[in-house]
């Protein structure tokens, strides 16, 4: 009988501490205002976008446009890192409220997610390794390329790349790759790059950035021609909630006139990305 | 030792015949790996010239140089007391790794500002989550077992629905599935309790199994004697079935513990800052991911060798005692 008592309590005490933990769908800005936190959810290994620094801190060009909003918000900022996929899945359900983590608004995320901002543009570029003898981009017809998985890169291999954003320069598919390899993130991909060409890849599409400071730390990688297409990368939240929505656009806004956001961008990238050419 | 034998005779790594065909067996695998453009080819420079030039000559010649120090080192090995001899060939071993680390020119002032966040973050989290599962699953195993060996139908069908179901998903697609999956069901789950969740079924699903064999290794006479002297099932279970039954079960509940602590890794997908996370994502920004791989190669080894021992300290208890 003791043990059967014991057990019920124990019992009682574990759905006490399931309950407490249920968060009811609430407005994503009353829980800000009211928790005084953003979560924001970003890549922990993405360089110089968002990474871990010398003091095991998030930091980059995202972290601190985070910190930016939170600042303008008024409320406390904190970072949690899921997968990649697991954000763009969409489906939150108040884990998190927003995602600054250099999104491209597809018209396929826009399903799943709202995009309040655009917030700046990169050039996508193609890599290979410095030794191969590719010239132009279409050199690289029918061989292997390689892309993140999920991603605009990949999208863009795939040739299933629309993106639904205003101010975005046209583009066109310029490479039929005799195989689309996937990565768990663009620095996979260098790596096998690196290797030579031809051993596991001969080239990627990946963000101008960070193959930029891939090569910076002595891979041996270049940038074959002309950038494929002008990525616009927009704040991304849950769908649902319209005065936050409009709260977002508005501190973006700001941050572009009074130019925060090139400084930003100056300071990270060394270029002023803000705006697509 | 398989079989102590009593019969004095030569070890079989001194005998000329074993030796001969292991030189030749050597021999014939190192040249053809074509060994003479590394570190052999530069020592044997004044007998064959140019390594990059020496072609198959090169090739065989340091096979042949490779394959009798491999032969020799056996042979000499062989005069050694047993133990010594696994002494000197896991220090062989571990130099031979550390020289295959030591290839690769890590950065050693990057994984010394990096390691101890690495233990204090990374290591601490993975133990929590693998401590704490491994926790929940015994006693979700034992439960299971129970019910699987009872006469109800009902306990039976929802116990052996429950080992085959979790048995048969990958890890990491219900580390997914929970994460993602419960908030369908109205409760929105943190990343750390979803993946003690998803280990914890999972592996209760595998130590279900382990309880239930070793509950049913013990004979049926033990039932019976304990029903006769007026034992009721909970009675027999504590005093007599378990106790016999904790020997057959630890071995393989150790198996599982250091096995779980591995796949503690999986975790690191909904983004929590265990070790694996953190060997994927510390070294992101300076290009160092060799370096923290390694580093948290080496840590998950110390910690797997440290619950070894531990395992064979318990084995050893209940031994003693059962014997």
């Amino acid at each position: 009988m003791k043990l059967i008592r014991r057990m019920f309590t124990i019992g009682a005490a574990a759905a006490l501490v399931m309950s407490a933990g249920v968060s009811f769908a609430e407005e994503t800005l009353n829980r800000v205002m009211s928790n005084g936190v953003l979560k924001v959810a970003t890549d922990a290994a993405w360089a110089p976008q968002s990474f871990l620094n010398d003091d095991n801190e998030m930091d980059g060009f995202d972290v601190d446009v985070a910190r930016e909003i939170a600042k303008r918000l008024g409320v406390e900022v904190e970072f949690v890192t899921p997968s990649w996929d697991i954000i763009t899945a969409g489906n939150w359900n108040g884990r998190w409220d927003l995602s600054v983590g250099s999104m491209t608004p597809t018209i396929g995320r826009a399903e799943v997610l709202s995009f309040p901002a655009v917030y700046y543009f990169t050039p996508a570029s193609v890599a290979v390794h410095a030794d191969s003898p590719y010239e132009s981009i279409s050199d690289l017809n029918g061989l292997a390329v390689g892309a993140t998985t999920a991603s605009t890169f990949e999208l863009y291999l795939q040739k299933d790349l629309e993106i639904d954003a205003e101010g975005v320069p046209a583009f066109e598919y310029q490479i039929t790759a005799g195989e689309n390899k996937s990565y768990r993130d663009s620095t996979a991909a260098m790596d096998d790059l690196r290797l030579g060409d031809g051993v596991r890849l001969n080239g990627m599409v990946g963000s101008l950035p960070a193959i930029l400071n891939a090569i910076e730390n002595n891979y041996p990688l270049r940038i074959l021609g002309d950038p494929v297409f002008y990525e616009p990368l927009a704040l991304a939240i849950d769908k649902g909630d319209q005065e936050f929505n409009d709260k977002l656009a508005s501190i973006i806004a700001d941050m572009q006139d009074e130019g925060v956001m090139s400084a930003l961008s100056q300071k990270w990238y060394g270029i002023d990305y803000t705006a697509a050419r | 030792m398989l079989f102590a034998d009593t019969v004095v005779s030569e070890p079989l790594v001194h005998k000329p015949k074993t030796l001969g065909i292991m030189l030749l067996v050597g021999l014939v695998v190192f040249s053809f790996f074509g060994l003479s453009d590394t570190i052999f080819g530069e020592f044997l420079r004044p007998v064959i010239g140019e390594p990059s030039e020496s072609g198959l000559f090169g090739n065989v010649a340091v096979g042949l140089v490779v394959s009798m120090l491999f032969v020799g080192n056996v042979f000499l090995i062989g005069f050694l007391a047993f133990r010594i001899q696994v002494i000197v060939v896991w220090v062989e071993l571990l130099l031979l790794f550390l020289a295959f680390f030591y290839s690769f020119e890590l950065n050693y002032e990057f994984i010394q500002s990096k390691i101890w966040f690495m233990i204090s973050q990374g290591v601490m989290t993975t133990l929590f989550i693998s401590a704490v599962s491994i926790v929940l699953a015994s006693i979700l195993a034992i439960i299971g077992a129970v019910a699987k060996l009872s006469s109800n139908g009902f306990a039976f069908a929802i116990a052996s629905f429950y080992t085959s179901f979790f048995r048969g998903l990958p890890l990491l697609m219900q580390v997914y599935l929970i994460y993602l999956g419960m908030p369908q069901l109205g409760y929105v789950i943190d990343a750390v309790p979803a993946g003690v969740l998803a280990l914890t079924l999972c592996y209760g699903a595998y130590m279900t199994e382990i309880f239930r064999a070793g509950i049913q290794s013990i004979s049926k006479g033990q039932w019976e004697a304990s029903r006769s002297m007026g034992f009721g099932f909970g009675l027999t279970m504590r005093k007599i079935i378990l106790p016999q039954a904790m020997p057959l079960i630890i071995p393989p509940t150790g198996n599982q513990f250091i096995a779980m602590l591995k796949d503690s890794s999986l975790v690191s997908v909904i983004g929590v800052w265990e070790l694996m996370f953190l060997a994927r994502t510390l070294g992101n920004k300076d290009f160092r991911h060799m370096e923290m791989l390694i580093t948290a190669a080496l840590i998950y080894w110390v910690m797997s060798m440290c619950l070894e021992l531990i395992q064979s300290r318990i084995e050893r208890h209940y031994r003693t005692k059962s014997h």
